[in-house]
């Protein structure tokens, strides 16, 4: 791909979700997820991998679906009720719509069947990319009409994806599977808190987006995209591969990691409004998540597989260059809990 | 004008019942173009004259292209439509959806939505989609623009999806 039609398509990628977060109208944050979504297909297809066209092929059906049907929400809410507004909506049959809309674009779970395939499909950068920065723009459309959506809606989305998130990555040994169904437990936590605490739902999608790059970049330094090769990864990556115990765990949300913390932080406010049994049942289902967490660290670092010698020494020989970012997140990963009074004092009071 | 209103929608649904049922491109394509054509009697019905000229004129243009396209790609024998028992499964269940749905929304906020409402049905000099045009082109100038620029971005995507050979995406492997 010339450098050129690369930075165009850079470009419009930011353009998309920046006009989508600027516009307080249906038919511009449209207009902005539309443009998201065309500027995002070369890119995936750059590699020209038949995989790859395929997941492309599937993401573009998916996500032109979910514009459609958010296009046709805001219009007939437009012809209910003369209101074009993003966060002004009323009607429940537009609400139950657009909401169901958003969640086939972030991969929710009765509509999330496209994420793990797509994601397979795709090298880990575009993965990368498709799990983190493409979730911001209809991330941003969800938290404008989650207050005006059926809360019984939001509750059992919420609570289907932790669920299935956590299911559907019990049997998986292919990482990027497992990546995306771990995106559809987190998002589903998201869901879960956003009518009850907003800033809440976005601290939680922010130290996602953290956790899932460092953990995307640390598989992308080692090139390991199945459990096999996560066996061996320690081999070209020693100190990343034992940091990437700890980072899956941060994912799994265990306590002297970042992850705890939206995890502590929304069951605390789900037990203050009352729902003891939501948020037990959240718990629970981030129990089966722990379980293919556990099941990588056990690969990754718990346990040395047999090898030949030579294939013991490549971090000697040829050193691996990471990414810029990788250190940044991975710190972030691991090391955020102590914060967490100045984050609440600063975000969500 | 409500009977003619009443049978364009009528012909919508049934060309998207055609679309969504037909495994042949051609029924398929076919359906598509009758659904359009309908689904701009009904705007014209609502009072968009020009709009559904536009509409007319650039999306069944296109909608033959992808039709000859499509037809030549897929040239069957013997394609099967409405009549074989394979696909009348489809339009049955297909046109039971569209009664169940009806029956859920009956008497409801469309009550009278085939009701012919040009609120503009007398002479005048502007009509409400010429003068939607205009304001596109005065106020709405930088959407306008916004536009063009994401017409030239398709440019580019579609380039980049077919371009040549060995290097392209769409390829025999």
């Amino acid at each position: 791909m010339s450098p050129y039609v690369f930075t165009l398509l850079i470009f419009n990628l930011g353009l998309g979700t920046t006009m989508t977060f600027a516009s307080s109208h249906w038919l511009l944050a449209w207009m902005g997820l539309e443009i998201n979504t065309l500027a995002i297909i070369p890119l995936m297809t750059r590699q020209h991998h038949p995989r790859a066209v395929e997941a492309t092929t599937k993401y573009f059906l998916t996500q032109a679906t979910a514009a459609a049907l958010i296009l046709f929400a805001s219009t007939s809410n437009a012809w209910l009720t003369g209101e074009w507004a993003i966060n002004q909506m009323s009607h429940p049959l537009a609400t139950s719509t657009i909401m169901l809309a958003l969640a086939l674009k972030l991969g929710l779970a009765p509509v999330h069947f496209w994420m793990p395939e797509v994601i397979q499909g795709l090298d880990l950068t575009t993965g990368l990319v498709l799990s983190t920065w493409q979730k911001l723009a209809p991330f941003a459309l969800l938290l404008q009409v989650s207050s005006t959506v059926n809360p019984l809606i939001l509750t059992l989305i919420g609570l289907l994806s932790t669920l299935i998130g956590g299911w559907g990555g019990l049997n998986q040994t292919q990482l990027r599977k497992i990546l995306a169904y771990s995106s559809i437990a987190h998002l589903g936590w998201m869901v879960l808190i956003i009518q009850f605490s907003p800033p809440l739902a976005t601290l939680s999608l922010l130290i996602y987006i953290i956790m899932t790059t460092s953990a995307f970049l640390t598989f992308k330094l080692t090139s390991s995209t199945t459990m096999n090769a996560l066996a061996t990864s320690w081999t070209k990556s020693p100190m990343m591969t034992s940091l990437a115990t700890l980072i899956l765990l941060s994912l799994a949300g265990l306590p002297p990691l970042t992850g705890f913390m939206p995890k502590w932080l929304i069951l605390q406010e789900l037990v203050k409004q009352d729902l003891p049994m939501l948020a037990f049942f959240a718990a629970m289902t981030a129990l089966l998540s722990l379980y293919f967490y556990l099941r990588l660290c056990y690969t990754v670092a718990l346990t040395s597989s047999p090898n030949t010698i030579t294939m013991l020494t490549p971090w000697r020989l040829n050193p691996t260059q990471t990414s810029p970012l990788n250190p940044l997140t991975t710190m972030l990963t691991l090391a955020l809990l102590p914060l967490t009074p100045a984050i609440l004092a600063l975000v969500i009071y | 004008m409500t009977y003619l209103v009443s049978l364009f929608l009528l012909g919508l649904i049934f060309g998207l019942v055609a679309v969504a049922s037909n495994p042949a491109p051609y029924f398929a394509a076919l359906g598509l173009v009758i659904a359009a054509g309908a689904g701009c009697g009904v705007l014209v019905g609502h009072g968009g004259s020009f709009l559904s000229l536009v509409l007319f004129l650039i999306y069944l243009g296109g909608m033959l292209v992808v039709f000859a396209y499509s037809a030549a790609l897929a040239a069957e024998p013997f394609p099967e439509t409405w009549g074989d028992r394979s696909v009348l499964v489809y339009v049955l269940f297909y046109i039971l959806g569209v009664m169940v749905v009806v029956g859920w929304f009956w008497g409801g906020w469309h009550e009278a939505c085939w009701v012919a409402i040009d609120e503009l049905k007398e002479l005048v000099v502007l009509r409400g989609d010429v003068s939607g045009v205009a304001l596109m082109y005065s106020s709405g100038g930088g959407l306008l623009m916004l536009c063009a620029w994401v017409l030239l971005l398709t440019l580019f995507v579609v380039l980049e999806l077919t371009r040549g050979l060995n290097r392209g995406t769409v390829r025999a492997i």
